[in-house]
């Protein structure tokens, strides 16, 4: 065997195993793993129920993260025992409240985010691409296309069109049965994409069409479209180009962010996704994340009120995202207002992601996540990083039915704006 | 004088106001037009209506300037001496209350009327009852006017213009709050002006009162696209008013606050609450308060920047230094276009003004037909300005349906502001830019007005001549015809049974609009409009065996019942060869196709909309007149030729394929464009030129363009553009691609490189060039010998073009060969 393919088995064996154990807390919580918002515990923990499918027992919470403010310092008012509901709740979540079009239901509340081939590697995008056909959800393609490895799982992935417009054909508007527009990432509003030269290898060029080897940017806005009219002609392009598709604008959270949720229902988007501050990997700069976008815990009440002020709340689908890390923050965000979740961040931390931040070099990942070198991508099998996900969905799944119960409610409808269910208090 | 403005200022009552929050709106769809003619209401409403996708029917308005006085039953002198203010009332039971507090004391009233409309049951929200009135201020009140305030200063004129103003605000804070009470408020107090606005569209105004036979020489329409709040609001609707202006905006202030701070500081507030009206106050503040030239207000609120402001004249530098300086905080930012209707009742003008954003952000088109009427229009879209001129050329022979000329404004350019005025003075229309410079002054051949057409019989042509040579027979012998012997040619040319003579005469007629040739007694544009209207007859009334017809009229612009699909279903039974014709504004022509389109040939004509041929991968698009925005966006293969001019943002984010340009690209082409894009662009570009590119090394593959810095005159001359390329950032960010551009004077400076630098020129670059070039002397009959002439000799390829590339791409080549070499396993 040569003596690289011996390293990748030495290392993913030794990788697994501590996946495996530390979550167990035999050698104790690693003193210096993770921050505030995803601290020790919680990546733990996530790391616990991709390995099991089921939330740890033994102490470590998976519910929370420590950073002294928004959805760590709200909780559920659970009803007493004896009023806890016996039955399943129902988790599914119709991605098209409209009278017209097609119909798509997920049956769990969330879906995967956009992360681009280049911004994670291959391997991982098959493997979040598994977990979502295995459970009927959507992963999305962030802006970098296609590799041909993913189109045969095209019925759940979304077509991500971004305003670099990388990867973007006629053919991957038509692949997608959703198709997002993305405008701005809560993580770096105002700032574009950046791929850094390291990682545009020479693969990651070609699917982009660029030149490898040089930074990679998309531009902040979409130059094509400055005002509410280009927004929506910008949506009858793609229902031109696949008239079945639903459509999902995904946006940061300026203070204005209501009139652009106003805006983009009347522009025919069928799903609006608002990212918040606290998502981005490692290559959003320091500085622009949780300092420019607001807090998704503030955005999310502020558009589904005014949504329900227009009268408009029940035709279109809030999805939220930027800093949801576990169950209970999907949970938090629905009854705040959202109909559903993206995840991001906590899919890389079930595969292993310490949040070390090293995310912008091509061979900065130690985990093989967010790489795009062709050994370090080898860390993560496709197949492995699929289970991993299919056993965090469980865990959710399991979690957020337990919650509903606890509330009193049969359906994870019923809990969405319920802010009366929420209490906010600095000791739990 | 300083002192007189700081008075008037000064004795301007401060308000406390408790928020400047705006009410949200977006996007908007924009039109204006000038004539020496006074011209109906009813033909805005093709335009207005083809672009409802521009508004959501939430806000429509209309300004009309100079104007009729039979249609408001007043004398011509009542007209132009009186105030003409318009009220809307939400709530006639006010009617007496206002009069009596804001009307009777101060003003001589010399006619009232109210406007007659459709039933109101039409529209969702009832669009106000219009009371319009005639009124002289009476002298004692401004006579207690000027003392009350200490404005003694000021001429009787302008204490009058003052004292109407002021009023207009007190009925608007008595009698409407945007959130409250709404029950009347000032539509317009301007003299021989008239603005009307309601909930719904800028055709709705049209129609619902009845406005379809009133005349004006000045026109704006407006649609908004507010996007808050359930119950809207006819105040809040376009235009809003300054004294004599009326002011229609597409855009939106970034810096909304600020510059409500700003005008707050000179004692002047916004009552609607939307950006449109702070733009309008602040044209005020500088026009008539400040007294500022049209120029320096231009300069105001779009400063000239960057290496536009280093090549103005000294004199200029100081002055425009000074004025930014002074108006820095009251400059709206963000993407912004004004289209502003005035009337000059001491010079008896009205007015025409579109102005730009410095950085281009909001699509407009300018056009000017030189009839014996002349006619100035602006608009958010090209087709918007056709519509109108097939509206008036329908029904009145001094119009016919082109324009003489089209253009994109730069925004804050040094050589003309990116400003344009049309105005109309006794009779005449003037189009000058902010310099104040008079624009489009040659002499054409006279226009087709009215001649008595010959009979058919007059015209003999080659009949048995293939086509290609009888469309160059054509075009030598149409040198010495009129108009009477073109028509007579057309006439005869189609009026065949016989699908091979159909067949010639759409190839011959496709030829003539696609060429420039010198006429002795023709104008290209009456050409043009008689070839149009040829080309529909012939096709409307015809089948070719081959070919598969797609008459654009009806079908909408976007949607199930859009022309994009109807192409699109074509396609799936099998069609390959279309043409589509009649196209008025219908977006996304070829697209939605699919992958691998090779075979696929769809030729174009009439005026197109956005997104034309967007995503097109193996077609063969032609295109037989300008295009407007996004064009061949996502472009991935193919071939794409457009005989004339191109919108903002042309090929953004394209992969692949050929595209061929006639004229000019507005701002931004190939913005974001990767892989092989070939572009060949014989005129230029405005500005922003291959941002972001990232199209590889074109001498390995990669893309590039080709600017020939072209544009042909009226006679069909070639000629060299003043410079090839005007604009600055010159690939900001780009990291691949080339840019060849024909430069054998060396116009271009490094500083309009921003990211990029002139590279060296091989014969390895010609070789890759040429075929391309020769396809475009195919296309364009622009020959490869023209383009490497300078100063009458022909020269050395290298001496003619120059190559500019991304810094970035040139320090990768090395890592890269290095990669290519030792890397295999990537």
């Amino acid at each position: 065997m040569p003596p690289t393919k011996l390293n990748i088995i030495k290392h993913t064996e030794n990788l697994r195993e501590g996946f495996r154990s530390w979550p167990s807390l035999v050698h104790g919580v690693m003193p210096a793993l993770g921050d505030a918002r995803w601290n020790a515990d919680l990546i733990l923990a996530t790391w616990h129920q991709a390995e099991t499918g089921k939330p740890p027992d033994n102490g470590l919470d998976y519910q929370k993260g420590r950073s002294g403010g928004g959805f760590d310092l709200l909780h559920f008012a659970f009803l007493p025992e004896s009023q806890w509901l016996k039955s399943s709740a129902d988790l599914t979540l119709s991605l098209n409240r409209r009278k017209a079009g097609t119909r798509i239901d997920i049956p769990v509340p969330f879906y995967g985010a956009g992360m681009s081939y280049g911004s994670i590697s291959e391997h991982i995008m098959l493997a979040r691409a598994m977990a979502a056909q295995k459970w009927g959800t959507f992963t999305c393609t962030g802006e970098g296309g296609y590799p041909d490895s993913l189109v045969p799982f095209r019925k759940h992935v979304i077509t991500q069109i971004a305003t670099g417009l990388f990867g973007v054909y006629e053919k991957t508007i038509q692949y997608a049965r959703l198709v997002e527009f993305k405008y701005a990432q809560g993580a770096k509003p105002g700032l574009g994409g950046h791929l850094l030269a390291d990682k545009a290898t020479v693969a990651v060029a070609k699917i982009r069409g660029a030149v490898p080897w040089v930074h990679l940017f998309s531009p902040f806005p979409f130059h094509s479209v400055y005002s509410v009219e280009d927004h929506k002609k910008h949506l009858d392009w793609v229902k031109i180009v696949n008239p079945e598709a639903l459509l999902s604008v995904k946006v940061s959270t300026p203070i204005d962010v209501d009139m652009v949720a106003v805006g983009s229902y009347y522009a025919n988007a069928n799903i609006l996704h608002i990212d918040g501050s606290y998502g981005g990997t490692g290559a959003a700069p320091e500085f622009a994340k949780k300092n420019i976008a607001m807090p998704i815990e503030l955005a999310l009440p502020k558009v589904h009120r005014s949504l329900l002020a227009e009268g408009i709340r029940d035709e279109i689908v809030i999805m939220a995202s930027g800093g949801i890390r576990s169950a209970y923050d999907i949970a938090k965000a629905i009854a705040l207002g959202a109909d559903g979740c993206v995840l991001g961040t906590a899919e890389l931390v079930a595969l292993g992601c310490t949040r070390c931040a090293n995310c912008e070099r091509g061979r900065g990942c130690p985990f093989g996540l967010t790489t795009t070198d062709a050994e370090l991508t080898q860390l993560v099998d496709p197949e492995w990083g699929a289970k991993r996900l299919d056993n965090l969905y469980t865990s959710y799944a399991w979690q957020l039915r337990d919650i509903l119960r606890k509330l009193g409610l049969s359906s994870i409808g019923q809990l969405r704006g319920r802010t009366d269910l929420l209490r906010y208090s600095v000791n739990s | 004088m300083i002192d007189q403005v700081k008075h008037l200022i000064a004795s301007r009552p401060r308000i406390v106001m408790d928020s400047y929050k705006k009410e949200s709106e977006g996007g908007c769809g924009v039109i204006g037009l000038a004539c020496a003619k006074k011209i109906a209401g009813r033909h805005l409403l093709a335009a207005l209506s083809q672009m409802e996708n521009r508004g959501n029917g939430k806000g429509g308005g209309i300004a009309a300037v100079g104007l009729n006085p039979q249609s408001l039953g007043v004398s011509q002198e009542i007209l132009e001496q009186d105030y003409l203010l318009a009220i809307a009332y939400l709530d006639m039971q006010c009617k007496k209350e206002l009069e009596a507090r804001y009307i009777h004391p101060f003003f001589d009233l010399d006619h009232e009327l109210q406007l007659e409309h459709l039933p109101v049951e039409r529209f969702p929200i009832a669009p106000p009852e219009v009371v319009i009135y005639f009124v002289r201020p009476k002298a004692e009140a401004i006579a207690d006017f000027c003392r009350e305030h200490g404005l003694s200063s000021l001429s009787q004129f302008e204490c009058e213009e003052e004292f109407v103003y002021r009023n207009s605000q007190n009925v608007n804070r008595a009698f409407y709050t945007v959130i409250g009470d709404k029950r009347a408020f000032v539509l317009s107090h301007g003299k021989n002006m008239l603005v009307l606005k309601m909930v719904g569209y800028g055709h709705d105004v049209i129609t619902y009162y009845q406005l379809q036979n009133f005349e004006a020489h000045v026109w704006i329409g407006h649609h908004r696209y507010p996007t808050k709040g359930r119950v809207w609001h006819p105040g809040g609707a376009h235009p809003f008013i300054g004294l004599h202006e009326a002011l229609v905006h597409n855009g939106d202030f970034a810096n909304y606050y600020s510059i409500c701070e700003y005008l707050s500081q000179r004692h002047i507030y916004p009552h609607f609450l939307t950006d449109t009206e702070v733009a309008v106050l602040l044209f005020d503040l500088l026009y008539r308060t400040y007294r500022y030239p049209l120029e320096y207000v231009i300069e105001a609120l779009a400063p000239t920047t960057e290496r536009d402001f280093t090549l103005l004249p000294q004199d200029k530098q100081q002055l425009f230094l000074l004025l930014q300086q002074a108006h820095m905080h009251g400059s709206p930012d963000g993407p912004w276009f004004f289209l502003i209707a005035q009337s000059l009742p001491i010079a008896r003008a009205y007015c025409l003004i579109g102005i730009t954003d410095t950085s281009m952000l909001r699509p407009q088109v300018f056009a000017l037909q030189q009839g014996n009427y002349p006619i100035g229009l602006a608009a958010s879209e090209k087709q918007a300005i056709d519509a109108t001129l097939h509206s008036l050329a329908a029904e009145d022979a001094q119009f016919w349906s082109c324009a003489d000329y089209y253009w994109n404004a730069r925004g804050g350019s040094h050589t003309d502001g990116g400003a344009f005025s049309f105005s109309v003075c006794q009779g005449k229309l003037s189009c000058e830019d902010k310099f104040g410079r008079a624009l489009y002054t040659s002499p054409l051949n006279p226009p087709n007005l009215a001649v008595p057409i010959r009979k058919e019989s007059d015209v003999k042509y080659p009949e048995s001549l293939p086509s290609k040579e009888l469309s160059q027979w054509t075009i030598t012998q149409s040198k010495s015809w009129d108009y009477s012997q073109f028509e007579a040619f057309l006439n005869t040319l189609c009026n065949n049974n016989i699908e091979t003579k159909r067949r010639c005469a759409l190839d011959v007629i496709t030829t003539l609009m696609d060429s420039f040739y010198p006429m002795d007694y023709m104008r290209r544009s009456c050409i043009q409009a008689l070839l149009q209207k040829s080309l529909s007859q012939l096709l409307e009334n015809t089948q070719f065996s081959d070919l598969t017809l797609i008459n654009a009229q009806g079908l909408l612009p976007e949607g199930p019942d859009s022309l994009a699909r109807a192409i699109i279903s074509e396609y799936r039974k099998g069609a390959r060869k279309m043409i589509v014709f009649n196209c008025h504004g219908q977006r996304f022509i070829g697209n939605g196709l699919g992958e691998a389109t090779q075979g696929v040939e769809i030729h174009v004509y009439g005026s197109s909309g956005d997104y034309l041929a967007s995503g097109m991968d193996g077609a063969v698009v032609h295109v037989h007149g300008s295009t407007q925005d996004q064009v061949a966006q996502i472009m991935n293969n193919g071939t794409l030729i457009i005989h004339g001019d191109v919108g903002q943002t042309f090929m953004y984010g394209a992969k692949g394929g050929e595209a061929y340009v006639r004229g000019n690209t507005a701002g931004r082409p190939l913005i974001n464009a990767v892989g092989n894009p070939r572009v060949v662009i014989n005129g230029t570009c405005l500005d922003y030129l291959a941002e972001s590119f990232m199209a590889g090394n074109p001498l390995q593959g990669g893309g590039f363009a080709i600017i020939n810095g072209l544009h042909f005159d009226q006679q069909g001359n070639i000629c060299d553009l003043d410079t090839p390329y005007s604009g600055s950032n010159l690939f900001s960010l780009a990291s691949g691609g080339a840019i060849y551009i024909r430069d054998p004077r060396h116009h271009i400076v490094k500083g309009q490189l921003n990211g990029g630098e002139f590279s060296s020129l091989s014969e390895h670059d010609w070789q890759l060039i040429l075929p391309y070039l020769e396809k475009n002397e195919r296309h364009f009959g622009i020959p490869i010998s023209r383009l490497l002439l300078h100063q009458g000799t022909e020269c050395p390829f290298g001496e003619i073009y120059r190559k500019i590339m991304p810094i970035t791409l040139k320090s990768v080549q090395d890592e890269e060969a290095w990669v290519k070499k030792n890397v295999k396993a990537l």
